[in-house]
């Protein structure tokens, strides 16, 4: 499986030079304020505001596909399904199918904020390493706990990954079909999953005293990693205030797909 | 079994951040009272990412072929580490593979890391009046951590999908939605537990250390 972590983070652009912890509580207060809409003109905005966010970030168009391909697949399911079951007014039918009305606008909205929440997310995390934004979640206030295991298993996931595509070239060496569903095959898969646990355990000693002999536990985290500068603080403020005219602009026309079937 | 950005309200997704950072908080709590809890920190962090990467291991299932959530190992496994560990799990997925959602993150880590937790519980009733547990006992203790783990999870996913979908489904509908997503997954808790149950006893034969947990 490709990673793809990091790819475009040595691009240039606002947004890659934005202070992290400024970027993570921009976005998260901005993906809210989207998944607040129900207004088809909010909706309008919202598409606009994206487009905009995604053409400063400088981001290649061929990445952003390749981002929406996998989870498109569960909202195509749902488009597909959910205009046949929702709703009383029939638009089009055909013998026991009816396409109904409710159940198009229901499904247009979930799409389009799956769209704008989904590149929204993307232009925010993915210019900036993503270690660098688990940094910047520390200093937010992270435990330390969860910061130091997810230093952990980012360091360690590719190498774990490299283990299984070897026993996986290794078993079908000796004959193993992967895509024949068998009772032995599934203890084999099992044994599998088990050998890679085995490994990481026993990676995770030696790693312990590395730690240990280079201080970890009594050595302070830096505090003073991310500065802000007025131009960091004032694009913070200025995306704060994009999420509070969406959400006061929804309010304020109603909050209610209904709008849509005027 | 992720809940995308865009299906579910606001009220919702804020009670998912609510519940998760509640949850991480207690779970964090229950790890620091442990007696040199630093210790088990990279036990942890190596077994989640070697969750992450079990995780891709496709299983086949004809016509199509299925990939494991391993929620119900990862609990019996890594205890109170579980949830944290399932947080930084999806946290990755939504970063290097948009799977899931920001916006969900805090309602797809209740789905998956609540019931990891009631599987570290039921895993560790394979010791209840029996010290050194048979492997028998931990295949069978494993395939239950395991067949609860994915069973409350897919009862979360398609009671909180169903339930707060933006358009309202007759009764019928609603039925006839739940009966086809709970049939749907019925064979995945089924292998999500025998694999559970294999790799328990494989542990335990060739790592017995592993199960009594980080």
């Amino acid at each position: 499986m490709r990673l793809g972590i990091d790819e475009y983070t040595s691009l240039d652009s606002p947004f890659h030079r934005w202070d992290p912890r400024y970027k993570l509580i921009g976005l998260i207060t901005l993906v809210f304020a989207f998944s607040f809409v129900r207004d088809l003109r909010m909706l309008l905005a919202m598409v606009g505001v994206t487009v905009v966010i995604y053409a400063v970030s400088r981001l290649p168009a061929r990445f952003v596909a390749r981002r929406l391909r996998y989870p498109s697949l569960f909202l195509l399911a749902l488009l597909l399904i959910l205009p046949f079951l929702s709703g009383e007014n029939t638009l089009a039918s055909w013998g026991p199918l009816a396409l109904r009305q409710e159940g198009l606008i229901a499904a247009s909205l979930i799409a389009t904020r799956f769209i704008c929440i989904i590149i929204t997310g993307m232009v925010f995390l993915s210019t900036t390493p993503l270690l660098t934004n688990v940094k910047a979640m520390r200093a937010l206030g992270l435990p330390d706990i969860m910061a130091d295991m997810a230093f952990l298993a980012f360091r360690y996931l590719q190498e774990i990954g490299r283990d299984l595509r070897n026993m996986q070239t290794s078993m079908r060496l000796r004959g193993f079909k992967e895509r024949r569903f068998s009772s032995r095959g599934l203890r084999t898969l099992a044994w599998l999953s088990g050998s890679l646990l085995v490994y990481s355990y026993e990676r995770s000693e030696s790693i312990y005293k590395a730690m240990i002999l280079r201080g970890y536990g009594h050595a302070p985290h830096p505090q003073d990693e991310f500065h802000a500068s007025s131009k960091d603080t004032f694009t913070l403020v200025a995306i704060i205030a994009i999420a509070a005219v969406f959400i006061a602009g929804d309010i304020l026309l109603g909050h209610d797909t209904a709008s849509l079937l005027q | 079994m992720h809940i995308p950005d865009g299906v579910l309200p606001l009220p919702i997704t804020g009670a998912g951040y609510a519940a998760t950072a509640a949850t991480t908080w207690y779970s964090i709590r229950r790890i620091r009272q442990r007696e040199n809890y630093r210790q088990d920190i990279p036990k942890a962090s190596l077994l989640t990412a070697a969750f992450f990467v079990a995780s891709w291991i496709h299983i086949p299932m004809p016509p199509t072929s299925v990939h494991l959530v391993l929620n119900g190992l990862l609990g019996a496994l890594l205890g109170y580490y579980a949830f944290p560990a399932i947080l930084i799990g999806l946290f990755f997925q939504a970063v290097m593979f948009g799977h899931g959602g920001l916006t969900t993150l805090g309602v797809n880590a209740m789905i998956m890391g609540l019931p990891a937790i009631i599987a570290h519980y039921i895993f560790r009733l394979r010791q209840w009046r029996n010290n050194g547990a048979s492997r028998k006992r931990t295949g069978v203790f494993g395939f239950l951590a395991g067949v609860t783990a994915m069973g409350v999870s897919v009862a979360m996913f398609v009671g909180i999908l169903l339930t707060n979908l933006p358009a309202e489904l007759n009764v019928v509908s609603e039925r006839a939605a739940i009966l086809a997503l709970a049939t749907a997954h019925v064979p995945v808790i089924f292998i999500e537990g025998t694999i559970a149950a294999l790799v328990t006893t494989f542990l335990q034969r060739v790592r017995p250390k592993i199960l009594d947990g980080v």
